[in-house]
């Protein structure tokens, strides 16, 4: 029941590919879904362990065509429905409920 | 900062409305995020990692106090690991002219954050992950490292507990050169061991 | 609980393949290395993914030699293990 983030050697994943002048986050979004994490374990949500559980439960399609904050989100949001803050309803937005 | 990115707009507009609800029932207070968002953009840096080289290639006592226990050892220059929710145990290896150490967190991201600031996105990438346990030296390779083959290379995986540092070897020619000018010359990839100084 | 095994000591780790979180890779399952240092006592992080208290364990830094995770390779690769992933190795079996 390996995990598709377990990837250590695992082959043909292609070259490391450098980003020059990289900054900390590419859109502001990322840096909210990083700090509603850390807030959501600090006031114990959910702990650490249990958000790289999240992750790594994600489909291996979606975790490996998912950025990096992408996951991130992905998994806040599977916590909250799971430890009963939200419902997914709730957490979708009105564009999302109307698009089915 | 956003807008080239595929769908930017459509996650921009999920991730807002999450956190108006977490907001809505009090789970997350009004102006924590970016009060968080700018603790964690002046926590870390690379900075701290130089001038920790910088101490450990002019201060051989210094150097094995931080290679026996990092944790005590960074305290020493006003550094500490305790930046995130608890303090977390740091590792440091120094490379030799015989030994060439590189990390990787295989199985995440795992990296010192509190420390170094976050982690470069090729670190987090799955290419890097899955490569550079099974193929050190072709990885670094791409990175434009040729070591030596009587260098042996040594890979950490960070995937538990423990984060790590790399203490790059002091290059040639720098004798003359002060602490800060010698913490000048030292990069994020140096300290994560994916580049020389 | 006093730890298990100490620096010198041959491993091999675990072949199970469990369903929940846990921080033993897979590249590193079935291998035998040798342990270089304690790192300190953590509960376990399988407990922790399943909202268990877990039971504080020993982890150890453990060094593996290429070869006997991939078959080929002539450098090592060092993994931080919980103490519940290892089992003293066969004297018998090698070590790396």
């Amino acid at each position: 029941m390996s995990r598709i983030n377990d990837v250590g050697g695992m082959v043909g994943f292609p070259a490391v590919v450098e980003e020059p002048d990289e900054p900390a986050f590419h859109a502001d979004w990322e840096a909210h879904v990083l700090a509603l994490n850390a807030a959501l374990i600090r006031r114990g949500v959910y702990n650490l362990d249990e958000f790289r559980d999240a992750i790594e439960r994600m489909p291996p399609d979606t975790y490996l065509s998912s950025s990096y904050y992408e996951k991130w989100f992905t998994a806040i949001t599977t916590l909250l429905v799971e430890k009963g803050i939200a419902t997914p309803e709730e957490l979708a937005t009105p564009e999302e409920l109307a698009g089915g | 900062m956003s807008g080239n990115h595929h769908g930017s707009s459509a996650i921009s507009e999920r991730v807002r409305h999450v956190e108006a609800l977490l907001e809505a029932r009090g789970l997350v207070d009004e102006g924590e995020v970016d009060r968080r968002i700018d603790e964690f953009l002046a926590g870390g840096s690379p900075a701290n990692g130089a001038r920790i080289t910088a101490r450990a290639w002019v201060d051989p006592d210094f150097r094995d106090r931080l290679l026996a226990d990092a944790n005590a050892a960074i305290r020493e220059v006003g550094l500490s690991m305790a930046g995130g929710l608890q303090e977390q145990r740091l590792k440091v290896v120094a490379n030799t002219e015989d030994e060439h150490n590189v990390v990787v967190c295989t199985l995440c991201s795992c990296y010192p954050i509190a420390l170094l600031g976050p982690s470069p996105a090729w670190y987090k990438s799955e290419a890097y992950r899955s490569r550079v346990v099974r193929d050190p030296r072709g990885v670094l390779a791409e990175f434009g490292l040729e070591l030596p083959t009587t260098t042996r290379i040594s890979v950490w995986d960070a995937s538990a507990e423990s984060r790590y540092v790399v203490v790059p070897r002091r290059p040639e020619g720098t004798d003359g050169m002060s602490e800060e000018q010698l913490a000048g010359l030292v990069t994020r990839k140096g300290l994560i061991g994916t580049a020389a100084v | 609980m006093a730890d298990r095994f100490a620096p010198g000591d041959t491993v091999r780790t675990s072949t199970t393949d469990p369903v929940w979180h846990t921080r033993l890779p897979r590249y590193a399952r079935g291998a035998v290395g040798r342990v270089v240092e304690v790192a300190g006592h953590h509960p376990l992080a399988d407990d922790r993914a399943r909202g268990l208290p877990g039971t504080t364990r020993a982890v150890y830094h453990v060094r593996f030699a290429a070869a006997d995770l991939f078959g080929d390779g002539d450098h090592a690769v060092t993994v931080e293990l919980w103490e519940d992933y290892l089992e003293p190795a066969d004297p018998s079996g090698g070590t790396p």
